[in-house]
């Protein structure tokens, strides 16, 4: 698509492994040349600020996400028959499938168990005082819990998180971190065939629900695997991403980290703003499918918008010193999980796993500090720390 | 101002009844409850009840007129 004449340029890109590594100075910039920037390097508008992201994933109608909500052509027809890649009544009935399961509602019956499991990692973290903060209380806790859940089968299991955080990979452009992990994220989609044509998936899961509504012609059998996959590749990095973000920036603000143990009732906000400021996801996309504008300026019918949540979540016309962690301001509106019809059906578990993990750790430290330097990883979409040197100071 | 909840979009994520816990609530089964009833919202509910509609995850409650 060509370059329009109307709107401010952004030539750099956004999607390098520099800027991935250190993006917010990308977004301040994108923010202050407009409510709408066109990305060169991606050819496609970008909408960084609060307001007009809210916008436009409000007007699903105008932005459509079914064909595509990544930037690269390939990923967008790989992940045709997902939830995440539909509209209107296709995509209620699809949701309507598999979210019940996820609302809080539903999480209920899990939550006994899942503060059973936080507990347990807290008690045995504390007693290490040394601990891998990514590995061993990050990770652990979605994977005691969501490939269950889902119905994953034993077997394969090892492959997720590098499958998960290659299908994420190619949802960015299709630069050479996309096609180096082409390959892996062609593997989760081969194993969720797999396990369709084998039945393998675990009796009573979330995959179990997938299977018997094929049984009873509700969905064609062969939507099976981008179902399966719709729900499990982005149930664990994210989750992964905004624990280990949490006790990451716990241990940079002690002061922060003091009013939860002072005031436990502040730990769901405490997760929306850990959310807010290293928003897990950094961006989607959406095709515009008829006559759109945004903030005034008009956008072409069947170009593409980069809709930044991580940009959003900072932007300073939306937030007070927008690039402060303050657990007491007002994050319940922070766009992380995205928003509308397409918000994530998984908000419900992220939440409960990170309040949990926080409420545990809570009485037992005192202090949460870093022994090492964090290293943040590098994906096209995901925003999460790799390794967490910690030692947690006991209570 | 009111607010108009649709129903079939709710998922009960229970951030409206952080933000104005006066007009909603969480029932035991989980499910909504909307105390305004599509009723005009008191004055000095205004301000939290727009941060309920705002903090909706999945934008089921609308401000109508």
């Amino acid at each position: 698509m060509k370059r329009p004449t109307d709107v401010p340029v952004y030539r750099e890109d956004i999607y390098t492994r520099e800027a991935i590594l250190d993006p917010y100075p990308h977004y301040a910039r994108l923010r202050a040349l407009g409510p709408v920037v066109w990305l060169d390097a991606h050819r496609c508008y970008a909408v960084p600020r609060y307001d007009e992201c809210k916008s436009v994933l409000l007007d699903d109608q105008t932005f459509i996400s079914g064909e595509g909500v990544g930037l690269g052509c390939v990923a967008n027809r790989m992940s045709r028959g997902t939830t995440l890649n539909s509209d209107g009544d296709e995509h209620a009935r699809r949701r309507q499938l598999l979210a019940h399961r996820l609302t809080p509602r539903a999480l209920r019956a899990m939550r006994a168990d899942i503060e059973a499991a936080a507990d347990s990692l807290a008690a045995h973290a504390i007693e290490h005082r040394r601990v891998e903060g990514v590995g061993d209380l990050a990770t652990a806790l979605p994977m005691t819990i969501v490939p269950d859940l889902v119905g994953w089968p034993e077997e394969g299991r090892e492959n997720l998180l590098s499958w998960a955080g290659a299908t994420f990979d190619l949802l960015g452009p299709t630069n050479r971190q996309a096609v180096s992990q082409a390959a892996n994220a062609v593997g989760m989609l081969r194993f969720a065939r797999r396990v369709v044509r084998e039945r393998s998936q675990l009796e009573g899961s979330m995959g179990d629900d997938v299977m018997r509504a094929a049984d009873a012609g509700e969905i064609p059998i062969s939507g099976c695997p981008a179902l399966l996959i719709d729900y499990l590749a982005p149930s664990l990095d994210t989750t992964i991403s905004a624990i280990a973000s949490a006790l990451l920036l716990f241990a940079q603000h002690p002061e922060q980290w003091d009013l939860v143990r002072a005031d436990p009732s502040l730990i769901p906000n405490a997760v929306n703003e850990v959310v807010r400021f290293e928003s897990p996801l950094r961006a989607f996309s959406r095709k515009v499918a008829g006559r759109a504008s945004v903030a005034g300026t008009s956008l072409r019918e069947g170009s593409r918008v980069v809709v930044l949540y991580s940009s959003a979540n900072r932007d300073e016309l939306a937030w007070e010193r927008a690039d402060r962690f303050d657990i007491t301001r007002d994050a319940g509106r922070q766009l992380g999980f995205g928003h509308g019809v397409h918000g994530c059906a998984g908000q419900g578990l992220a939440r409960l796993e990170t309040q949990s993990l926080l409420a545990a750790l809570a009485p037992r430290v005192k202090r949460i500090e870093l022994v090492g330097d964090p290293v943040w990883g590098v994906n096209n979409i995901i925003r999460r720390l790799e390794r967490l040197p910690l030692e947690l100071v006991p209570a | 101002m009111k607010i108009h909840v649709d129903h079939n979009r709710c998922e009960g994520h229970g951030l409206c009844a952080e933000q104005a816990p006066a007009i909603f609530a969480l029932d035991d089964e989980g499910e909504l409850i909307d105390r305004s009833q599509g009723a005009d919202i008191a004055a000095d509910q205004v301000a939290a009840a727009r941060a309920a509609i705002g903090s909706c995850p999945v934008a089921a409650l609308r401000e109508i007129s």
